[in-house]
């Protein structure tokens, strides 16, 4: 895939205060035009605000936002043209049948006639719905709601696409469907910005990826680029009912290991040379009785990095 | 502008929910139907008043009053010759007002002496009482003229001590005030009226109610669910104005409200016969007024609250107390006076007004211009504070 170095989207400096606290705090990037831009963190990281923010639902307390030329607080109408979003949840009327959800946004967004046929017939049949498109959207699964949800924001074919969390609570059927249509779409020339808290979202569609925690913007590069910050540490990951303090200790102390994060029955042990430590780790919680359920170790990922930069658990 | 592709869309939900198109026309009639059938006697034996009269006198004058009241329609008179038993058979409450005409109450008036009539009556129907006192004031005014034209006849010297004479002396006097020399006159606004029934009542007073619901409750859900499924959040992101989203919300709940609140007064008038009123025009006025005024309730209503629950709470609390008092259930006029005036800070209550305005009393656009402006202006209030305090994030 070629990316245009064109920039499409400058973020700069950008802050969003809420009762005193910062969910966004000075917040810079740039995304290019042509290119799958990741917006990862855990909840909380300020991402969807983000979106909004880009969206022009929300405007900043500071900073400067500016799509394809329009600044979001002087040519917010403009930009709408332009964009399209895919919300969290699934904001469709349930009462209405696939169809009638697309003519109506369709409408919304100013077309009419052929074209709007046209255009709602191209979706159903991206989003493989085309037979069950006059069907009440209440008798829809999860995954086929998604995809019309995802369709409807397609609709006045916008050259930038928002998705906020787009595979939250997705079968890996339905996942893997939403995978090929971002993909398909990026081929087609559009940009697309996706915030998501999963990290195989990210590895799997994003050119580049921008790790998010507490409002503020902690990496950004490619996923290549972001693994090699941890250079050559591993992940073991242990799943206990109850691991104590003592053993947490002892395993801190341990050669190599440069951190780790307790979360209840969840460890994670951030290390160099893990296979080689992972013998030790075993002795440790069995000899204090940890009834250890599992025990695997990974390969450095975008997790690794999470945990090296932060100090927690991406999922925490 | 694209309001009315937002109004179009919520017609087209509204009118695949069978439960709603139930509860805006179904129940209503039923209800309308079971209230007016079940409690019309009542409403026409409230405006019958029953009284018993004692005729001391027994002569000219009180012989002419006892026919006065005989001829009135809406008072049931009976004789009783003992004023002891006439007092005993109210005290007893088998008559709710009695009249008592002393002796000599003829002599004394065409002697141009002072005298008096006696009311007694049974504190318990307030409003019958005041109907009866205003009749019999009435007549007491004309007999008094006698009175009046007598005592100025002998200030002036001339004898009035016979019947001839005085009935001489009050033939002259009528000569010159026929025609009087200050013509007032009283039109009728109900003769042309049907009866009073039940239907006159509970037809715009359930329909009103029922309106409440759809625009109150209804109305403000729909906004919430708006928020809650995220759809105003997605609107909120096309290019489409904050106004135009909430125009085409508010929109839709009028269509509605109008719709329902015409098709059940249809319904009173052809299946019971309700007379509209001959100014169909201005019966379309108020209806589209009650509506405006009640669909900016409901969005009022829905700023107020944040969920769903919420809303169905806080509008079910407010259209039951504002049927209340407002004169759905019965009418405004059997409510004590300070349950009146606060009921005038209800939709409901102005809504009543201007029903019987055009409903009763037939008194066309310019009798209702009152009601109409009360309910524009809590329109403009309820929306003025609702666009202020909504939020589309």
């Amino acid at each position: 895939m070629a990316v245009n170095s064109d920039i499409i989207i400058t973020v700069e400096n950008l802050v969003k205060r809420y009762n005193g606290h910062n969910a966004v705090d000075g917040v810079s990037f740039e995304i290019n035009r042509g290119e799958i831009f990741g917006l990862l963190g855990p909840n909380g990281a300020g991402k969807s605000t983000i979106i909004s923010i880009l969206c022009c639902l929300l405007e900043p307390n500071l900073g400067s936002v500016i799509i394809d030329g329009y600044d979001i607080q002087k040519n917010a109408n403009n930009i709408k043209k332009i964009i399209g979003v895919v919300p969290q949840e699934i904001s469709l009327y349930h009462t209405l049948t696939a169809r009638e959800n697309l003519a109506f946004y369709g409408k919304i967004y100013g077309l009419s006639g052929r074209v709007l046929k046209t255009r709602i017939e191209a979706l159903l049949d991206m989003a493989g719905l085309t037979d069950r498109a006059d069907d009440l959207l209440e008798g829809y699964s999860g995954g086929m709601k998604r995809r019309i949800n995802i369709a409807v924001a397609l609709l006045h074919e916008p050259r930038i696409l928002y998705l906020d969390e787009p595979t939250t609570g997705v079968d890996p059927q339905s996942r893997r469907r939403i995978y090929d249509t971002i993909q398909d779409l990026n081929r087609q020339g559009m940009t697309v910005l996706l915030t998501t808290h999963q990290m195989e979202d990210a590895e799997k569609l994003c050119h580049r990826i921008a790790i998010m925690d507490k409002g503020k913007l902690i990496a950004l590069d490619t996923q290549k680029g972001l693994i090699e910050l941890v250079g050559e540490s591993d992940l073991i990951h242990v799943l206990a009912p109850e691991i104590l303090p003592g053993p947490v200790e002892s395993i801190k102390r341990m050669p190599g290991v440069q951190k780790v994060s307790l979360d209840e029955g969840n460890m994670t042990v951030q290390l160099v040379r893990g296979r080689e430590s992972l013998v030790g780790i075993i002795d440790i919680l069995t000899s204090s009785g940890t009834q250890v359920e599992s025990i695997y170790i990974k390969e450095p990922d975008l997790e690794t990095l999470f945990l090296h930069l932060t100090g927690t658990s991406l999922r925490g | 502008m694209k309001f009315h592709i937002i109004a179009a869309k919520d017609l087209k939900v509204v009118l695949r929910d069978q439960n709603a198109l139930l509860m805006m026309f179904l129940v209503p009639m039923l209800i309308i139907s079971v209230s007016g059938l079940a409690l019309g006697g009542n409403f026409e034996q409230n405006i019958r008043i029953s009284v018993l009269v004692v005729d001391l006198d027994n002569d000219e004058v009180s012989r002419g009053l006892v026919e006065f009241l005989e001829e009135i329609d809406i008072l049931d008179v009976d004789m009783e010759s003992n004023e002891f038993a006439a007092r005993d058979r109210v005290k007893e409450q088998e008559y709710g007002r009695l009249i008592i005409i002393p002796v000599g109450f003829t002599e004394y008036v065409m002697t141009g002496q002072d005298t008096e009539l006696l009311i007694i009556v049974s504190p318990t129907e307030e409003s019958s009482n005041t109907v009866l006192e205003k009749i019999v004031e009435g007549y007491a005014s004309r007999i008094s003229t006698n009175v009046v034209v007598v005592k100025t006849a002998s200030a002036y010297g001339i004898p009035a001590h016979t019947e001839e004479q005085i009935l001489e002396i009050v033939d002259t006097a009528e000569q010159f005030v026929q025609p009087p020399p200050v013509d007032v006159v009283i039109e009728s606004t109900t003769s042309n009226r049907v009866e009073y029934s039940a239907f006159t009542q509970y037809v715009p007073g359930f329909a009103v109610m029922f309106l409440m619901f759809t625009t109150v409750q209804i109305g403000s859900i729909s906004l919430i669910k708006e928020h809650e499924a995220g759809t105003l959040r997605r609107l909120v992101t096309a290019p489409i104005s904050k106004a135009e989203i909430i125009g085409g919300k508010i929109a839709s709940t009028f269509i509605r409200g109008f719709v329902q609140l015409t098709v059940l007064m249809y319904f009173g008038h052809v299946v019971f016969d309700l007379d509209l009123g001959s100014d169909i025009l201005a019966l379309f006025v108020l209806i589209a007024a009650v509506t405006m005024a009640s669909t900016g309730l409901g969005v009022l209503v829905a700023v107020m609250v944040k969920t769903t629950d919420q809303a169905d709470s806080l509008s079910l609390l407010l259209v039951m107390i504002m049927s209340a008092v407002g004169g759905s259930w019965w009418p405004l006029s059997v409510e004590p006076q300070f349950m009146q005036d606060m009921a005038h800070f209800t939709i409901t209550a102005w809504a009543m007004d201007g029903f019987y305005d055009l409903l009763y009393f037939d008194l066309g656009l310019a009798g209702i211009l009152e009601e109409v402006k009360w309910l524009v202006l809590m329109m403009i209030i309820f929306f003025g504070i609702a666009i202020r305090r909504f939020k589309f994030e």
